[in-house]
């Protein structure tokens, strides 16, 4: 049956059941908006940016003087190459930058296979919709993602945060402490009932279209989204459709935005883990935002995670 | 004395072919994530081989209450007393080296880790089997005639279950609706179809059937076309026979929600 329009589904519902129809978009009650910018590096200096947007458009932007930005490290704004893919948060509808995020990658699934001595070149399955991806864990980072990933052989999850260089991903940090258990055995939610926001861990994955705002949520009806994998969580997730408007609120900076479901989650639903960001976060993913998403609700990509509680928009 | 010695022979049947049930339905799902944990003394062996052994556990079930069932050949009478004995070995050695895993006696029910009461039931199994070998008539024949023996030995058995519990309980805090997997898409069409909201509108759609369909939270849509070109969309209550049914029209123009809106209840 395909998804013909899956905006129109959120009207359609809406009308059935005669309530409101929610916007996408963040609350307008958070104080000052922030925005997500992508594009390319054309040109860097101490103070401003040139970038090319996904649209073709050129566009100068002015960088706050206490700015930050990553490219593999820290590094200052005006350090980053030519050509880089970047990610920024801005202030002042999009005009002044106070973070960046150059060509950064997050490779989150199930190990297939781990080659090498030194660097490790690590084969995943990214689920059903994403397929296989390669990645290396340079020799110098393996220690570090090893320490959080107890269990570093087939089988079992992988979600790492790092940097896309000359075609290939590096893994330079760790993005969640593994969970103990195989990909396949995720546990049941605990039953909680009566609970009057569902929270846990709201992550991001590179896998969503430049600039699209939206997110991938695990519990789907496996018929109507033809994903085998939908409808696995271990937070106790209510079933939704792609289409829905999903309320994600960032507990950590105070933030809530709407977010339109626009993909299968089903990976995020095999990990059972928490989100430390501030305050331990009950289990459990209960959305994968898109990096432009993530970041406007106040997420800091090289964390990974923020503490969220979801409601419907 | 011959009532004492076959009265336990139908229960055993019964144990033996509900555990073939439960584990061949607990291997048939389980590609399902998580489910594995649940297979019980399977967990001991490798992981590669736990669907087969679930699997062929459950044949050697089936083929002794078949035999108990229909003969009086010593064979299945002793099988069985093996098979409850091991049984019981078997559950001491999970309880020692995995306190964690369920006795899966009974497939994913039996998930609560073993304990003195499974092994408890696995001992009552063993002395039941062993006082039925000497039985004179086949296991059909007893069951045919029960005793009130039988009735003391069911009671023996629930009282060692922990399953039942588990199942009232699974009965009791039924997880919400929206969190459920729904019934099949068809299903709910078929509801719709007995719906008077459906008969009282069915004349306006341009076809019967719906060009899209989603689930949100406890309800499914149905997205129909009608002779306008407008959306015709019905909402389904998933729980229930005769479930609620609403239905709003929605011009295809523009964005602009609600221009005429009805709700009616089936």
């Amino acid at each position: 049956m395909g998804y013909p329009s899956v905006e129109r589904r959120r009207v359609l519902a809406a009308a059935a059941l005669g309530r409101e129809s929610g916007v996408p978009g963040p609350d307008p009650g958070d104080g000052e908006p922030l925005r997500a910018v992508v594009g390319e590096v054309l040109d860097v200096s101490p103070h401003l940016i040139t970038i090319e947007t996904p649209a073709g458009a050129e566009e100068r932007l002015v960088i706050a003087p206490w700015a930050t930005a990553w490219h593999g490290a820290e590094v200052a704004p005006a350090g980053l190459p030519i050509g880089a893919l970047v990610l920024m948060r801005a202030l002042r509808d999009g005009r002044v930058i106070e973070r960046i995020w150059a060509d950064t990658t997050r490779i989150t699934g199930t190990i297939l296979s781990i080659q090498g001595r030194r660097d490790l070149t690590v084969e995943l399955d990214c689920g059903p919709h994403r397929g296989h991806r390669t990645v290396v864990v340079p020799y110098r980072s393996s220690g570090r993602l090893q320490v959080r990933h107890p269990k570093f052989e087939p089988g079992y999850l992988f979600d790492a945060i790092g940097v896309r260089r000359d075609g290939a991903s590096l893994a330079l940090l760790p993005a969640t402490s593994q969970p103990p258990y195989p990909a396949r055995s995720v546990p049941p939610p605990s039953p909680v009932y009566k609970q009057a926001r569902i929270a846990g861990t709201a992550t991001w994955s590179d896998t969503f279209d430049e600039e699209e705002r939206g997110a991938a949520y695990p519990m789907l009806e496996r018929a109507d989204t033809g994903c085998a994998q939908a409808g696995v969580s271990c937070a106790g997730l209510p079933y939704l459709s792609v289409g829905s408007l999903l309320q994600v609120r960032n507990v950590c900076s105070n933030r809530s935005a709407n977010v339109p479901v626009v993909a299968c989650g089903c990976v995020a639903g095999r990990f059972c883990d928490r989100c430390v960001e501030c305050d331990t976060s009950p289990r459990g993913r209960i959305a994968e935002l898109s990096p432009s998403s993530y970041v406007e609700l106040g997420g800091e990509l090289v964390k990974g995670c923020f503490n969220a509680q979801i409601g419907l928009g | 004395m011959r009532l004492v010695l076959d009265s336990q022979l139908p229960l055993l049947i019964a144990m033996l072919v509900l555990g073939t049930v439960a584990k061949v339905v607990t291997v048939g799902s389980g590609r399902e994530p998580g489910a594995l944990a649940r297979l019980g003394p399977a967990v001991l062996v490798p992981e590669r081989i736990q669907a087969p052994a679930l699997l062929v556990c459950a044949a050697g079930e089936l083929a002794l209450a078949a035999g108990l069932l229909l003969t009086t050949h010593p064979l299945f009478r002793w099988g069985t007393v093996a098979f409850f004995a091991l049984s019981t070995y078997v559950l001491l050695e999970l309880r020692r080296r995995r306190p964690d895993a369920g006795c899966g006696c009974f497939g994913e029910v039996s998930s609560a880790p073993v304990g003195l009461r499974s092994i408890g039931r696995t001992v009552a199994l063993t002395g039941m089997a062993a006082v039925s070998v000497w039985a004179p008539v086949p296991g059909w024949e007893a069951a045919v005639a029960p005793s009130w023996l039988l009735v003391v030995g069911v009671a023996v058995l629930a009282a060692l279950s922990p399953e039942i519990e588990e199942l009232i309980d699974r009965v009791r805090y039924r997880a919400p609706c929206e969190q459920r997997r729904g019934p099949a898409e068809s299903v709910v069409l078929s509801r719709l179809r007995a719906s008077g909201t459906w008969r009282a509108h069915q004349g306006e759609l341009a076809s019967a059937e719906p060009h899209d369909s989603w689930r949100e939270l406890c309800w499914r849509f149905f997205a129909f076309r009608n002779h306008d070109d407008d959306d015709v969309v019905f909402a389904v209550y998933l729980t229930g026979r005769r479930p609620a049914v609403r239905m709003a029209v929605v011009s295809a123009e523009g964005s602009a929600p609600l221009p005429e809106y009805t709700a009616v209840s089936a």
